[in-house]
């Protein structure tokens, strides 16, 4: 296999099993240098498992791994000290304070004069410096750990997924030292399933089910190619909308707020709909355009949601 | 083998230990409660009562006076032996810590010692190197003993200021009942020694590999350049000078309150390097065995207590039934135990070596073992 030193990572033809369980089948892809790449897929389907070897820390059943042009099999001592990770479920000393984990890191990676207040104040820490991490709440122990991933200044940073568990402000808190990671130029290797994480931070996202990648490109690409339609919601209080755009030669649904949703190919045929229904007297009328998301491209390629619940009826 | 590193985990550890008040109880404060409760009890018990047996083997006048006068002086509660039964005997059989013995001829070499004529002392007789020497039969390892024969010598040196003459007219000889002159307090404190430096390694290995590695702790550090052999060593040098620390509180509460008399020398610290690798390696195995958290510290307290209980920790192995002390002979505490105390009770050299090169052995096998089983990646 040809090294590219464009390409940050290298896989090709990556299995790994577990006995019986092939939890990764098969797979290969690139990371380019300074892109940030998301695994995006559900609980279970080999994500954490690729990124662990990618990382250096399990070994591959068959296929090669080159990370910054080295065999992550064989050059563990020379790639660690050039990578930087935030393990899934990050977890530290609980009596040792934000600042000190931080100075500890560090020594573990023998830099002497790095930045530590430039760190604390990259993960928007300041003022939890002197707290125990026993006392943080799981976003700041998350962009803690993403502080950490950086005291070596890597050139590849692993995020496995970094926001799993937290509540959606907290979850937005770390996107945003994400995005100030994403604009110091990192290569960031993100696992993720939200894919809002993913089309909000990636370059290109691959879509990851069952241990094979399914899909690969970047989040517009994926969605102009698996999901190029429109989804018109329409809210009326009379008349028989339902019908009319039936007529129309349209499969309209209803969803579960009484809404109508149809898809429609075309931003034409929107107009034709809303004509329709004007002749048809419909009063009170209030709509809403939206361009499918990668929950509804993941949906159509996988037959299964991201995560439990996280797909509203969006018509076929 | 980084020293950086080293001293980085070393930093960590000690933070948390001095930020952690409940292990820096159980690690500093419980032996040291152990050693006041205990050596309190058996203190209290020892001076209860300052009974005295007396053998009169002379029978006369002189020597009656003689018991007598202890009787008055030392405030002694005497029980008299007859003269035909066999004082050593009596004392093993009664429980008797002391017996005091007084040889026949007493008041003959009294008689010849103040060259008494018609019951009047005449110097011009008297033979000044006439003597008599009693005889303490005693258990050395009842602590009111010594007590008791200071006063007895107290009682002695004022019937010899009586005498005139260089040579002293009571002289004394000793006899053990027990090979070991020690007190309970010192048998007790290289015991509980050798339990918390056990209990503290293995707490300690018990931690670094089930709690960490369940926090996925040890996932990120798999991840920077520190290695398994860095790791383990900072560990055991944690575990070592938390050992050294517990040790020196133990030994300066039980020399301030208990004035023991052991000796601390370079044994100490050999058996506690020993022992911390001995047990951090049980440890690394057992975490190998019950991978999970809550069931490794089970685990670990599955192993400590009935050690802690067998093994002659709080109380001489001769008090257990023979299958008992078979089974502590298999025990590796037993061995710590026995050794700490042929170093700083006996100051026995060559039975320390024996019992350094078993615990040897054992630590070397475990440490090995425990090195081995210990996972640092997310494995095959």
């Amino acid at each position: 296999m040809t090294t590219d030193p464009e390409h940050a990572i290298d896989v090709e033809n990556l299995t790994k099993r577990y006995g019986d369980l092939l939890a990764v089948n098969d797979i290969s892809f690139h990371v380019r240098t300074g892109e940030v790449f998301a695994f995006l897929g559900p609980n279970g389907a080999g994500k954490t498992t690729t990124v662990e070897i990618i990382e250096t820390i399990r070994t591959p059943t068959s296929g090669k791994v080159c990370l910054l042009g080295m065999d992550v099999t064989t050059r563990k001592r020379d790639i660690v000290p050039r990578i930087g990770v935030l393990p899934q479920g990050f977890s530290s000393f609980d009596r040792i304070t934000v600042r000190e984990t931080i100075q500890y890191y560090a020594r573990l990676f023998s830099r002497r004069n790095i930045d530590v207040d430039g760190l604390i104040e990259l993960a928007n820490l300041k003022d939890k410096s002197q707290e125990q991490f026993k006392n943080l709440s799981g976003g700041l122990k998350q962009r803690l750990g993403i502080a950490i991933a950086l005291v070596n200044d890597p050139e590849v940073v692993f995020l496995d997924e970094p926001t799993t568990g937290l509540d959606p402000r907290a979850r937005r808190e770390v996107w945003d030292v994400l995005l100030s990671l994403k604009k110091n130029g990192k290569t960031v290797f993100l696992t993720t399933h939200y894919m809002e994480e993913a089309e909000l931070l990636a370059d290109t996202v691959a879509i990851i089910s069952k241990g094979k990648i399914v899909a690969m490109g970047s989040p517009d690409e994926l969605i102009e190619r698996n999901a190029n339609y429109l989804v018109l919601t329409v809210k009326t209080s009379d008349g028989t909308p339902l019908d009319i755009i039936r007529r129309l030669g349209f499969e309209p649904v209803h969803d579960k707020h009484k809404n109508i949703k149809v898809r429609v190919e075309h931003p034409d045929d929107i107009q034709r709909i809303l004509n329709a229904l004007k002749d048809a007297g419909a009063s009170s009328l209030s709509l809403d355009v939206r361009k499918p998301n990668l929950e509804a491209v993941f949906l159509k390629l996988t037959g299964e949601a991201l995560r439990e619940g996280s797909v509203e009826g969006v018509p076929e | 083998m980084s020293r950086r590193v080293i001293g980085a985990n070393l930093v960590v550890s000690l933070k948390t230990f001095s930020r952690e008040k409940s292990v820096m109880f159980f690690t500093v404060a419980f032996p040291i409660i152990l050693v006041l409760v205990f050596g309190t009890i058996f203190l209290n018990q020892d001076n209860v009562s300052f009974d005295l047996s007396v053998q009169d083997l002379d029978q006369t006048n002189s020597s009656a006076r003689l018991v007598k006068t202890l009787e008055l002086n030392g405030k002694f509660k005497i029980t008299t032996i007859g003269p035909a039964i066999d004082a050593r005997r009596y004392a093993q059989d009664k429980k008797v810590n002391l017996v005091l013995v007084i040889p026949s001829g007493y008041e003959k070499a009294f008689v010849r010692r103040l060259g008494l004529v018609g019951g009047v002392p005449n110097a011009a007789f008297g033979d000044p190197n006439a003597s008599v020497t009693v005889t303490y039969i005693y258990d050395g390892g009842a602590s009111s003993t010594s007590t008791k024969i200071q006063i007895l010598r107290s009682g002695f040196a004022v019937v010899n200021q009586g005498m005139s003459g260089r040579p002293p007219f009571i002289r004394e000889a000793e006899t053990s009942m027990l090979t070991a002159k020690y007190r309970f307090i010192e048998f007790f404190v290289p015991g509980i020694i050798a339990m918390s430096v056990m209990t503290s390694s293995l707490s300690g290995a018990v931690n670094m590999n089930a709690e960490l590695r369940q926090k996925g702790v040890i996932r990120k550090l798999s991840t920077t350049p520190i290695t398994r052999t860095d790791w383990i060593l900072s560990n055991i040098l944690y575990q070592f000078i938390l050992a050294v620390l517990c040790t020196m509180a133990i030994l300066v509460v039980s020399y301030a309150v208990f004035s023991v008399r052991l000796q601390v020398n370079a044994w100490l610290l050999v058996f506690i390097v020993l022992e911390v690798f001995a047990f951090g390696g049980i440890g690394m195995i057992l975490t190998r065995v019950a991978s999970e958290a809550e069931s490794a510290t089970a685990a670990a307290n599955f192993i400590m207590f009935p050690m802690m209980f067998l093994s002659g920790s709080f109380f001489p192995l001769e008090m257990m039934p023979g299958f008992l002390q078979t089974i502590a002979r298999i025990l590796p505490l037993y061995y710590v135990n026995e050794g700490l105390r042929a170093s700083m009770i006996f100051v026995d050299h060559t039975a320390a070596l024996r019992y350094s090169a078993i615990i040897g052995v054992f630590a070397i096998v475990v440490f090995v073992l425990g090195i081995n089983t210990t996972r640092w990646d997310e494995g095959k």
